[in-house]
């Protein structure tokens, strides 16, 4: 345990005394009602401060104690391979004075380490080594090797005393960014954070600055440790990783994966899909903010970097994999449902205490089955036309009411 | 259908309005009563939902809490799609907030649904050695665009309660009774006032 503190939660407590048991086995499984409803304050593995119950401590524990043997698993894999085999595995078919035999061999086991590098970050990646590990599966070292050595801090001096409507955003938003996690806190804490969004609105004067992108910079600041591998994590993000415009301007980029995702429910789970739409709930409600924060803002920290894991590793498709698998585990409970409310508490409740990484991860990619890059780059293809379609008509709507004003 | 003394209706209710001028903090001390100096920035939307009794009837607000960055606009018609009530919320230290205010207030009367109540709230009414808008201006803006103006403090819970109220004993009088966008006339008995908030 670590430093749990318990607390009665008034309205369970009130719930629970308010029941007359009259059978000992009842009173028993009040008692064990009543412990389970106790709320507990603890710090997660990230130092977030969580509420939850005696269960969800538990959870974490034995989270703790699987990160622990999986790191036993890299280490043994860097004793048996070499240090930093998991670096960048290039098929280097150039290479000069190799025979053909041992350059099928070299690339066989190019191929067999990014097979097993691709099953071992499914299963997580030990916390010491993300850093690591995410910037090169990434492509951010590339990225970064692109450009002069000085160019993260070539740009601080650069905004240094800049204001612009990026930098006034981003002012009003540093104190509102997990404002209960001790280090972002703290003044040294926001300023890092305010460094990356501000460097970072300059370089990408489209993007700018767009609120979420402060939730995943805090978190790959906690993460990275230092603001500059977090700044190429941002940026590799932004350009390579996601699709493209989901920050600019009007998230159009956002609106697309909106679609592409309500097809894919439509597919992969056809019984809560229809059942949704029967009740005219549009999944985007609660799937938005899923994909503006990469669920930074629904998942227990660990959880949320175990999908970070896969998605530096294997693309963007692996968003939809969560937020499939988020509907997904809770099938029955939400076809049960008649209301909007229900169905947004239900699926509220599950993101807040899945802090078992596995458990999501493994309906994610074993239960909702493959989907190829491939296949979801033409479902965006699809849905472009449309969603520019729609931006643009309601531009036009927007500005007839400007004419209108005159 | 429901009849006069058993009217428990389910209203759709958004709010609108700039970053920053205290749409969370509102939603936050009306259904929880708290107040947080930095609440958390809004990504999307958030929902919440609260049960009010108001003279013989109740009413079951379900409440959708957007995200206030201009480019955030793009999504606000699916939040306000079908709402039977509007809450825009500027923040009196600023006029540019109410500008945006302003411009919310067309787009719903262009897009929104017709019988919409609409409310403009003049939020953080406790920085008054800050304010940039007058009572007055607002009052009259409100008047002459059919809207009911209060001004309000989510920090010091002035008027919040107040304005939820108000929506909420002007919606069965702005709904006659052919049941209409953003209002459901639920035919079970009346529920307890009960509030199940899920934020962030």
């Amino acid at each position: 345990m670590f430093g749990a503190q318990t607390h009665s939660e008034p309205s369970n407590w009130r719930r629970n005394t308010s029941s007359n048991p009259k059978t000992s086995t009842a009173t028993i499984k009040t008692i064990a009602k009543k412990t389970n409803n106790l709320s507990v304050k603890f710090q997660d593995l990230y130092s977030f401060p969580v509420e939850g119950n005696i269960d969800d401590v538990n959870v974490l524990n034995e989270v703790r104690e699987r990160v622990r043997q999986q790191g036993k698993e890299w280490w043994a894999l860097e004793a048996s391979k070499g240090a930093n085999w998991y670096l960048q595995p290039q098929l280097s078919l150039s290479g000069e004075g190799l025979t053909v035999p041992s350059k099928i061999s070299a690339i066989a086991s190019t191929i067999t380490s990014a097979m097993t590098l691709k099953k071992l970050i499914r299963k997580g990646i030990p916390p010491v080594l993300r850093p690591k590990v995410w910037l090169s599966v990434s492509g951010a070292t590339k990225k970064r090797s692109t450009v002069p050595l000085s160019y993260y801090n070539d740009l601080l001096v650069a905004i240094e005393g800049k204001v612009t409507p990026a930098t006034m955003q981003i002012d009003h938003d540093l104190p509102r960014t997990f404002p209960c996690h001790p280090w972002l806190d703290t003044p040294e804490g926001k300023a890092a954070l305010r460094r990356v969004l501000v460097a970072y609105s300059f370089r990408d004067s489209d993007v700018g600055y767009c609120q979420g992108l402060n939730y995943i910079a805090a978190l790959l600041l906690l993460v990275m440790k230092t603001e500059e591998d977090a700044f190429w994590m941002l940026a590799v993000l932004l350009e390579n990783v996601l699709v493209n415009d989901c920050y600019t301007d009007n998230l159009s980029g956002c609106h697309v994966e909106q679609r592409v995702f309500r097809d894919l429910l439509a597919k992969k789970c056809p019984r809560i899909s229809a059942h949704l739409e029967a009740m005219e709930f549009d999944v985007s409600l609660v799937a938005t903010e899923w994909f503006l924060c990469l669920f930074s803002k629904s998942l227990p920290s660990e959880t949320t970097l175990r999908v970070w894991d896969v998605l530096f590793n294997e693309g963007a498709k692996v968003l939809f994999h969560v937020a499939l698998a988020i509907f997904k585990m809770k099938e029955e409970e939400l076809l049960r449902t008649h209301q909007i409310g229900d169905v947004i508490a239900i699926i509220q409740s599950t993101t807040h205490h899945l802090f078992d990484p596995d458990e999501l991860l493994t309906v994610a990619f074993d239960k909702i089955g493959s989907m190829t890059a491939n296949t979801i780059t033409k479902q965006r293809k699809k849905q472009e036309p449309a969603v520019m379609a729609e931006l643009d008509l309601r531009l036009r709507r927007l500005n007839s009411l400007k004419i209108d004003e005159k | 259908m429901a009849t006069i003394g058993n009217n428990n209706l389910n209203a759709k209710l958004v709010l609108l309005g700039d970053m920053g001028a205290g749409k969370s903090s509102l939603v936050l001390r009306f259904v929880k009563g708290q107040f947080l100096e930095f609440q958390e920035s809004t990504i999307g939307a958030a929902f919440f939902s609260q049960t009010l009794a108001v003279n013989d009837a109740t009413v079951k607000f379900e409440i959708w809490d957007t995200a206030g960055q201009e480019r955030y606009h793009s999504l606000a018609p699916m939040y306000y799609r079908g709402a039977a009530a509007a809450i825009i919320v500027y923040d009196i230290s600023s006029t540019e907030s109410f500008e945006r205010a302003k411009k919310w207030v067309q787009e719903l009367q262009k897009q929104g649904n017709p019988n919409m109540v609409t409310a403009l709230a003049g939020n953080k009414a406790d920085l008054e050695d800050k304010r940039k808008v007058s009572a007055e201006e607002a009052q009259t803006y409100a008047q002459e665009n059919g809207l009911f103006f209060m001004e309000t403090s989510a920090k010091t819970a002035k008027n919040v309660n107040e304005i939820f109220y108000e929506i909420a004993r002007r919606l069965p009088r702005a709904q006659p009774a052919q049941n209409p966008a953003g209002i459901v006339l639920a035919d079970r008995p009346a529920e307890r006032a009960q509030t199940s908030a899920c934020c962030s």
